[in-house]
């Protein structure tokens, strides 16, 4: 077995598996650094749409009343202590319910969350049966009929060449 | 008599009716003569068809040259010139008013249509005797019969309209709309796409009419699909590059109810051109590719309906006309008539073959449909929900990026993980040996990247899974196109398997790119005098000037920003006079690592030498393009022949050699 076989073995995954997992967990766990207070505006607004205009959050839109409401979202920001989430409530509660771009978990809202859910589950169990059924089709035990194939195979083989037979040996 | 029509409706619109009307009828002349000599085995009528398609084509340029004609004269007589035209639009964009507005862009639709439908007749007009072919072609016809119909109906750009009031109307196009230069290729390519895909859609129903449902009509629309599906993906990637330029918001991709109407056939296209191969080699599948052409043709109907018909409120949206329910009935009779076909011939789409192992390429294709079906199915539910909830409860809700954000991050890092191990899987079934030698290598990749992107200063779980397993899918994108062209030389990049590796690198570029830009954006809003410095982000900012400008169309005030004491790089923001619409012109100093986005904000004052402006400093985003350029590249090769490519002629079961995959137990 060569060096480069070996190491593919199992020295070099376990290696793999060390690397990756030590530096996934420094990297998640790491500080990023505190958040300026325009990108703070900016994450809030991204979760907000602008409740005048066609389609577009708080922070795409330069819209009067988003202009406003970015206004709002700053001086929260700056002079509250509030949390993203009471900040993004509180302009809801302003602004009405069509501003929340994050559907609700709850009431019939929760199907946008948990319809794709049970979509995956069906498309996982479809998947599953269509695979059983497959490997259960799959005929890998020989019959007789097979066996005699293979035989007339085998004494074709061992036959001496024919004109008609194969051109190499 | 013809006089006074023309005076009546004007020499444009009546060309343009004409035009129209000629058209439609050729289309349904020409479906007519198909339909009758396949099934009378009339030789003679078949020899009309080609007529028929020359004159659909005709019609359909006429109509386009003539609106283009009236919009570049400024034609006051039309109502659609009256929309989107006006005296001080630049020539550019009043060019591309045509397709600024719904009447015009079913025009261009209708065109391309008109294109795609007579190179299939040329290309096939020696086997129009064929039932295959024929039916595919009644398809076609009947498809562009129905944009001529609303060419002349719902959506007539030839309206004819009285004496224009200036104070209300002839204002020119959105002013988003004649910003930038790209309003000249988005809209066009991306229509390429989304109209390409009827190319083979219609040979999927041509297959289900006459029966032969096996492998052929696939061979016939192999590179029609990919033709349609590289368009797309240009055109997808080219709307981001615009929003990036044009919109001042520094990002790409919105969730914008319309960009996500462009994504969905996308999707649903992108698993067919994967599943496809398990049907050229297997035989397998036959319903459920049937199935992903019908859903992304219909999709690109449904799409067009979300954006024309004013359901929903989309920045993209164009009107609240009354094309919606004909788009809709469209939807419905596609959806119907394929789904009553795949019915009929539910006893011949049977196949027999069948998939050994999860573990092997077939497996592989099979998830990645999974996957990318599921991603459709959640984007389509997050953009109708508010209309479903609405029309349940009456009450109004949005479903934005927060939603979409959130559920695409896990789909996007399965979607990678499906790209790294699928090209090393063999064929049939892969044991864990294989498994370990050939995916060793792309796995330290990924190991290496997620390393470099730690030391680089990367945080946060998604981003770094996103970077380690990009790595790990472009090693194994790599290692087959080293093992190709060390084999093959060159041609070891042409050919399904190998363009395919080099669209994946692109759209892996893409992938880190958007995953770098939307985690470690970083975002500051200054307020400075003329000649005053602040400090972002490890650069310096110089207000060097402040002045106000005026053109034809509008007033705006321009800052002159000088980076770290070098180039000066020019925001602006300009109020369209026509429309009274603010309008930000961004400035932007792209780099390797990252972009420099300067914004200049409304409360810029030259008289005050004061301007505020914003900076977002935007990592990787040229790899976004460069990502795009590569998917591009990619599908030309991809639809170069490899080298050992099955003949079309051969049965499924027929051994071929593989294009450039290593023996099993390599």
């Amino acid at each position: 077995m060569s060096r480069s076989s070996a190491l593919k073995r199992w020295p070099g995954w376990v290696l793999l598996v060390l690397v990756v997992a030590g530096f996934l967990a420094f990297g998640t766990t790491r500080d990023a650094g505190a958040r300026t207070p325009e990108e703070r505006v900016e994450e809030i607004s991204r979760q907000l749409a602008c409740p005048v205009c066609n389609g577009e959050t708080v922070y795409e839109s330069r819209n009067t009343s988003s202009t406003s409401i970015r206004a709002e979202i700053k001086a929260q920001v700056t002079n509250t202590d509030s949390t993203d989430d009471e900040i993004i409530a509180f302009i809801v509660q302003q602004f009405g319910a069509d501003t929340q771009l994050l559907p609700k978990a709850s009431g019939f809202e929760s199907l946008v969350w948990v319809l794709p859910s049970v979509a995956l589950v069906c498309a996982g169990v479809g998947l599953f049966f269509s695979f059983r059924k497959w490997q259960r089709n799959v005929d890998t035990i020989p019959d007789d009929e097979d066996r005699a194939l293979v035989e007339a195979a085998l004494v074709a083989a061992d036959a001496p060449p024919t004109a008609e037979g194969v051109d190499e040996p | 008599m013809l006089g006074g029509v023309v005076l009546a409706e004007g020499t444009n619109g009546f060309l343009g009716h004409t035009a129209l009307i000629v058209g439609f009828a050729a289309c349904l002349f020409g479906a007519f003569a198909l339909v009758s000599a396949t099934v009378l085995h009339n030789p003679r009528l078949l020899r009309t068809v080609q007529t028929y398609g020359w004159i659909v084509l005709g019609g359909a340029v006429l109509a386009v040259v003539v609106m283009e004609k009236a919009l570049i004269t400024r034609d006051w007589s039309l109502a659609y010139v009256q929309k989107v035209g006006s005296y001080d639009t630049p020539a550019l964009f009043n060019f591309t008013a045509l397709w600024s507005a719904l009447e015009g862009s079913i025009l261009l639709w209708l065109l391309l249509l008109a294109v795609y439908t007579a190179i299939i007749l040329r290309r096939y007009r020696h086997r129009l005797h064929d039932p295959m072919v024929a039916w595919a072609l009644v398809t076609m016809f009947v498809v562009t019969a129905f944009f001529f119909f609303l060419a002349l109906g719902p959506t007539d750009a030839f309206r004819a309209a009285g004496a224009p009031d200036f104070n209300r109307c002839c204002k020119g196009p959105n002013p988003l709309l004649q910003n930038h230069v790209l309003v000249l290729f988005h809209p066009p390519i991306l229509y390429l796409g989304y109209v390409g895909f009827t190319v083979p859609f219609a040979f999927a129903i041509a297959a289900l009419v006459t029966g032969r449902v096996g492998e052929g009509w696939l061979v016939e629309t192999r590179r029609w699909a990919l033709f349609a599906w590289g368009f797309l993906t240009l055109g997808i990637i080219l709307g981001g590059w615009w929003s990036y330029e044009v919109l001042g918001w520094g990002g790409v991709w919105g969730w914008d109810p319309v960009e996500n109407a462009s994504l969905l056939p996308w999707l649903t296209g992108t698993a067919y051109i994967h599943s496809v191969m398990v049907q050229e080699r297997r035989g397998m599948l036959r319903v459920w590719n049937l199935s992903l052409l019908v859903a992304t043709f219909s999709l690109t109907i449904l799409g067009t309906f979300l954006t024309r018909s004013g359901v929903i409120n989309s920045v993209h949206a164009f009107s609240d006309g009354t094309v919606g329910p004909y788009l809709l009935g469209a939807f419905g009779v596609v959806v119907a008539v394929s789904l009553g076909l795949i019915a009929w011939r539910g006893d011949r789409l049977r196949s027999p073959g069948a998939i050994d192992s999860p573990l092997s390429r077939e497996g592989a294709f099979l998830a990645n449909n999974v996957i990318f079906t599921l991603f459709a199915f959640v984007i389509l539910l997050g953009t109708v929900f508010p209309l479903i909830v609405e029309a349940k409860d009456d009450r109004r809700i949005a479903v934005g990026s927060p939603f979409f954000d959130t559920m695409s991050r896990p789909i996007g890092l399965v979607l990678l993980f499906l790209m790294a191990v699928a090209p090393a899987l063999p064929r049939r079934k892969a044991s864990g040996e294989l498994l370990r030698e050939r995916l060793f290598w792309p796995s330290w990749c990924g190991a290496g990247t997620l390393v470099v992107a730690v030391l680089l200063g990367a945080t946060g779980f998604s981003p770094l899974l996103a970077f380690g397993l990009a790595g790990f899918a472009a090693g194994s994108a790599l290692r087959q196109l080293v093992l190709a062209t060390r084999r093959q030389g060159y041609r070891g990049l042409l050919g399904r398997t190998n363009g395919g590796m080099i669209v994946h690198l692109g759209i892996i570029l893409i992938a880190v790119a958007l995953a770098a830009s939307n985690s470690y954006s970083r975002a500051g809003e200054f307020t400075v005098t003329k000649g005053e410095t602040v400090e972002f982000g490890g650069h310096t900012f110089t207000l060097v000037d402040l002045t106000e400008f005026e053109s034809a169309t509008s007033i705006g005030v321009k800052a002159l920003i000088s980076i770290d004491g070098g180039q000066a790089y020019a925001p602006a923001i300009s109020k369209f006079t026509a429309t009274g619409q603010d309008v930000a012109t961004p400035s932007v100093r792209t780099g390797l690592r990252y972009d420099i986005y300067l914004t200049l904000e409304n409360g810029s004052k030259p008289s005050t030498g004061e301007a505020k402006f914003k900076v977002f400093i935007k990592p990787m985003i040229v790899w976004l393009w460069v990502g795009g350029m590569l998917c591009g590249v990619g599908t030309v090769l991809a639809a170069f022949p490899g080298r050992h490519r099955r003949r079309p002629t051969d049965a499924v079961s027929a051994p071929i050699e593989l294009e450039t995959e290593e023996p099993v137990d390599a």
